[in-house]
């Protein structure tokens, strides 16, 4: 039986970070400013999914049309157009589609700024309702607004195969309850230092050799986790706060080059990248205490696993993350940071 | 469509997290779940191991049955019935054989298995997500209730228990009245 299993078990663990790729935030971004009454300068980032472009674009009524060739540009993950949009009557009000959200699955981040005003109206477009209604000026106070960055950073975790990867490993290294704490209260210091001087634009670290430092953390943890199983010992199995630090600072670009993307609305920066912070902090408490509850739960049935079934999540964890490791060093080699 | 009855909803989240949220959704999927955790683990950590193998296990090959057949069948009695017994078997609080806990819980996924699959498209391709969140959902809900009922000595937590199982048999005998009445 364990001679089928654990071949069986370990090509699972090879092929399921090709099935669950490493994602990224990847939300479209659509901005709208007025600069006349029923005219608009229009920005908008189209997510590139592996260098492909993701089949979706905007759909404005029926009495809008662009002036002149779009302008664009090519940035690490998206492409950005840039355009003027005269419609005969002013937006607020109307309905704004996404074509293609549904079958993209991922959202559109929306800023509106009406003619002569500073509010900034923020909108998530999701692909269960492909469209929304730009508010009008008395309703844009009832929109959720900035609110939608605690959401964007709770998907980002959730979605963020990678990183729940690194916290599911940390806390498999972990045994004693303070350590723990200290642990997790290293990991979310950190990555909130990084995700911060990043996200303002403090300290800029390029894509492609982040990627590849991301999935050589999860390799390194994985073989943490092997060498926690076999009872052995390391500087890091006995000080895993200090590597939660290390790698805390590491995941926190990588949660900053997807709202980096997105580009933060500079009146409300703060309250944005606080809510962002929040967001992720959420998503990876949930996950912890999860793993914990479950972990609890198995002692109380009285679950003895196998060895074998002990060292799966060491397995998986190690084999995503030396798959992870090759295909964004390739990425690296071939197109240089 | 019968009220205590969902389809798959969308959370925004991709495929799994809809899949998790459909149970958390569909009272009566949730109020099975429940009650068969509360049952497992009333017969001791031994129910609660049983459970953990045989729920999700079987919920999965209904679902999967349900999804081949596409067929869109009324089951909203049987169902109702089905997770009403459960609630009136954990108020009894019951010592059930291994063999009739195995079969009500195996009997359970299957059914409740097979409506999912008349309510959750096929996936065209790729990985079937919104299953994958449907069963996790329901061995995670599983585990850790049973766990902690099976675990716990305190006579208040066991009265407790027995209150939750009656809750659940009355929202069942109101469910009832009104599918007869509709």
């Amino acid at each position: 039986m364990r001679r089928v299993l654990l071949p069986l078990l370990m090509v699972a663990a090879l092929l399921m970070p090709r099935l669950v790729s490493a994602h990224d935030l990847f939300p479209g971004f659509l901005e709208l400013q007025a600069t006349g009454a029923s005219t608009y300068q229009v920005l908008w980032k189209l997510p590139l999914l592996q260098g492909q472009r993701l089949p979706i674009a905007p759909r404005f009524p029926d009495d809008c049309a662009l002036q002149g060739a779009p302008f664009s540009r090519q940035e690490a993950t998206a492409l950005v157009y840039q355009a003027k949009l005269s419609c005969r009557e002013p937006l607020e009000g109307r309905v704004i589609s996404i074509d293609g959200l549904a079958s993209a699955g991922t959202e559109v981040l929306l800023r509106v700024r009406p003619w002569q005003t500073e509010a900034l109206q923020t909108l998530l477009i999701q692909p269960e309702q492909p469209e929304a209604v730009i508010p009008t000026a008395s309703e844009a106070d009832q929109q959720p607004g900035v609110w939608s960055y605690l959401r964007l950073g709770i998907e980002h975790i959730l979605l963020g195969v990678d990183h729940l990867l690194l916290l599911l490993g940390l806390v498999l290294i972990v045994r004693d309850g303070w350590m723990l704490l200290k642990t997790v209260t290293a990991f979310t210091l950190a990555n909130s230092i990084t995700l911060s001087v990043s996200a303002v634009g403090i300290v800029q670290v390029p894509a492609a050799p982040l990627n590849a430092a991301i999935a050589l953390s999860i390799l390194f943890i994985g073989t943490e986790v092997v060498r926690f199983t076999r009872g052995q010992t390391s500087f890091t199995l006995r000080h895993p706060w200090v590597l939660a630090c290390g790698f805390g600072l590491l995941h926190g670009f990588g949660y900053a080059r997807g709202l980096a993307e997105l580009g933060l609305p500079h009146h409300e920066l703060l309250l944005a990248l606080l809510l962002f912070n929040v967001g992720i902090e959420i998503g990876q408490d949930v996950f912890v205490v999860l793993v914990l509850a479950l972990e609890r739960a198995f002692r109380q049935l009285q679950i003895r696993w196998p060895v074998w079934v002990r060292r799966v999540p060491a397995w998986t964890i190690g084999c995503a993350g030396a798959y992870w490791t090759i295909e964004t060093t390739v990425s690296l080699i071939k197109g240089g940071v | 469509m019968p009220l205590l009855f969902a389809h798959l909803m969308q959370t925004g989240f991709g495929g799994f997290y809809d899949g998790i949220a459909h149970l958390f959704l569909t009272p009566s999927d949730l109020l099975l779940v429940l009650g068969l955790a509360l049952l497992a683990g009333q017969q001791g950590p031994q129910g609660g191991r049983l459970l953990l193998t045989l729920l999700p296990l079987s919920w999965w090959i209904g679902l999967a049955v349900g999804q081949l057949w596409g067929l869109d069948l009324t089951l909203a009695l049987l169902s109702t019935v089905l997770f009403t017994s459960v609630g009136v078997l954990v108020a009894l609080s019951l010592r059930l054989s291994v063999q009739v806990l195995a079969f009500t819980v195996a009997g359970s996924g299957l059914l409740f298995g097979l409506i999912n699959g008349f309510t959750m498209p096929s996936a065209s391709s790729g990985l079937p997500l919104d299953v994958l969140g449907v069963v996790s959902a329901v061995a995670l809900l599983s585990v850790l209730i049973s766990a902690q009922v099976a675990a716990t000595r305190s006579t208040s937590f066991c009265i407790a228990v027995r209150v939750a199982g009656s809750w659940i048999a009355a929202a069942g005998m109101m469910s009832l009245g009104l599918l007869l009445k509709a």
